[in-house]
């Protein structure tokens, strides 16, 4: 998968926007998008918030989680913790891109935000690594994470089933017995 | 994208090879020291030491996998293979201690593909040798798997000079999704870059034609 699929997926997600125009309700086969009124909040999926966005006709507002303390403490427990703890959100990595990108005007203290969800980052991949690693050493038969969203899982994928793979192969060898195929004697 | 047009076909599974897989057939050319047990008539002209015209009992030859495992026989001793220096004891000895010195590409490009392939000889010490093989593997894991998720836009030739083939190719893949991920970050995706075979074809244009 790539990540630009992942992001594609984090687009459904829904985000408050304030709009600058105003249009009647719309029937969207994925759900009805209520009515834009000028100057009210309304719900919509990011797709629409940063094509709105773009056009000039919205102003986006930050997620709930996406606050300078609040990010701060998810970092400060995520550092403590040896499991993972619950993202702020399923896609935090794809929205954070997206919406500091297209909208960073919108959004308070921006760069500071766009670090703490790096550090976040890094902190997950590094626990990815070593639970990888441990897996591997230990040749556990399977092992279970929570708390993983689907950026992680996707960088990780490729490279920790080829490396399980090689190790079936490896653990076959310690089993002559079961090896179909060999040279039948004459 | 991940699809491509053409899927190589991947090196076989533990003491199967693949037979369409390029890997597979590079691994079978790997020469194995074997000494032969019976004659072999009018074949003098294979082993260029001796001058006679038959290959007698007991010479000691260096045949390839391909051969090996064709003419080996359990019942009918044919030819007796001897496992080749990295895979016997004083080896093991040093892979137990610490895998992750060990230059593996030197000691054969293919040394867990050779080694898997080993056991279908009947060696006494077959369960040593697919022991070693493994845990020399695990032992190396975390080496590999470091070095290919941090190293990003550098030459890795020092990183990957030690790794056998299997390990380059898991290298590969972990810079494939290191590489995706990172240029996924930059805004890579939604920038259009005009491809290759543009750039390398050059079409001459009708102006040119004409003149």
């Amino acid at each position: 998968m790539d990540p630009a699929e992942v992001e594609f997926l984090a687009e459904k997600e829904i985000v408050k926007i304030i709009p600058n125009f105003s249009l009647d309700k719309i029937y969207l086969i994925g759900g009805d998008l209520g009515p834009f009124n000028p100057g009210l909040p309304v719900q919509v999926p990011v797709w629409l918030a940063l094509n709105l966005k773009q056009r000039q006709k919205c102003r986006i507002l930050p997620p709930q989680w996406m606050d300078v303390d609040k990010l701060e403490e998810v970092r400060e427990m995520e550092r403590k913790e040896d499991s993972f703890t619950p993202p702020p959100s399923p896609y935090y990595m794809e929205l954070t891109k997206l919406l500091l990108n297209h909208a960073s005007d919108n959004i308070p203290k921006a760069d500071e935000i766009r670090t703490l969800v790096k550090d976040i980052w890094d902190t997950r991949i590094a626990k990815l690594r070593l639970s990888a690693d441990s897996f591997i050493s230990q040749q556990e038969a399977h092992a279970k994470l929570d708390n993983l969203t689907l950026m992680e899982i996707n960088t990780t994928r490729s490279f920790l089933l080829g490396s399980l793979n090689c190790m079936f192969k490896l653990r076959s060898n310690m089993q002559p017995g079961t090896s179909a195929g060999k040279a039948p004697d004459y | 994208m991940d699809s491509q047009s053409y899927l190589p076909v991947p090196p076989g599974v533990g003491m199967e090879e693949n037979f369409l897989s390029l890997d597979d057939i590079l691994l079978s050319h790997e020469r194995l020291p074997s000494r032969t047990e019976c004659l072999f008539p009018r074949l003098g002209y294979l082993e260029k030491s001796t001058d006679s015209q038959d290959i007698q009992e007991g010479t000691k030859m260096e045949l390839p996998l391909w051969l090996a495992k064709g003419l080996y026989e359990r019942k009918r001793r044919v030819v007796s293979i001897e496992l080749p220096k990295v895979y016997r004891e004083g080896w093991r000895t040093v892979f137990n201690a610490d895998p992750t010195v060990v230059d593996l590409h030197k000691m054969g490009p293919y040394y867990y593909g050779l080694g898997s392939q080993m056991l279908h000889f009947d060696s006494p010490e077959n369960p040593e040798i697919a022991q070693a093989l493994l845990q020399t593997f695990i032992g190396r894991f975390r080496r590999t798997m470091d070095s290919s998720q941090n190293a990003y836009n550098e030459d890795t030739s020092a990183l990957v000079d030690r790794l056998d083939t299997l390990e380059r190719g898991l290298f590969k893949m972990g810079q494939r999704g290191l590489n995706s991920f990172q240029g996924w970050e930059k805004g890579k995706a939604s920038h259009l870059t005009a491809s290759a075979l543009v750039l390398n074809y050059r079409k001459r244009k009708m102006t040119d034609l004409q003149a």
